[in-house]
């Protein structure tokens, strides 16, 4: 089993690793927004796979599975929000629309 | 060292660099960005830290670093907004 956990956390790496260099490529600020995402849904959760596999049902993989859900559920809503404010900056909302 | 510690070493270098870079580069909106890359990407890694070193008990620091990370980045949303 550590070898399905140590390539779970070789892929997670890898995408989280992908992405951060991937940031610095794109030119402007939304498309870098997107790049954010797989960090957060998918490179955290694949690491956080891993590790539970390979230390079994325990108290350890409990507070890792917790970790990465909540960086997998609060990653997306920080997306949202920043992206929010980069459109009130360039004037891409409307007067009309709520806060 | 084992393989742990060299996969966090790897997000380090691979990771926790670019999302300085950004934050340290462009308009207040992009670091915000950078920022938010660092926060998840120090997450894992503690994550990797806590097991290659084998102390379970230094995961609780990921454990709060997500949520203090998710409310910091919120005020910085709010701060930078136009309207306050």
């Amino acid at each position: 089993m550590t070898a399905l956990g140590g390539a779970l956390v070789a892929l997670g790496v890898t995408v989280v690793v992908l992405s951060a260099l991937g940031t610095l490529l794109l030119p402007s600020l939304f498309p870098r927004l997107h790049l954010l995402t797989p960090v957060t849904s998918l490179g955290g959760p694949l690491v956080g796979a891993g590790l539970a596999v390979v230390n079994g049902w325990t108290l350890t993989t409990a507070t890792v599975l917790l970790t990465v859900a909540l960086l997998a559920l609060t990653g997306p809503v920080l997306g949202a929000a920043t992206g929010r404010v980069a459109a009130q900056q360039e004037g891409l909302l409307d007067e009309g629309e709520p806060e | 060292m084992n393989w742990w510690l060299l996969a966090a070493v790897v997000l380090v270098v691979g990771g926790f660099a670019p999302a300085l870079y950004l934050t340290s580069r462009g308009a207040a909106v992009e670091r915000l960005i950078g920022m938010e890359l660092a926060g998840a990407v120090a997450v894992l890694v503690l994550l990797l830290l806590a097991q290659g070193f084998g102390q379970p008990q230094y995961l609780i620091v990921p454990l709060v670093l997500v949520l203090l990370s998710f409310a910091g980045t919120l005020v910085f949303t709010r701060l930078l907004g136009t309207r306050s």
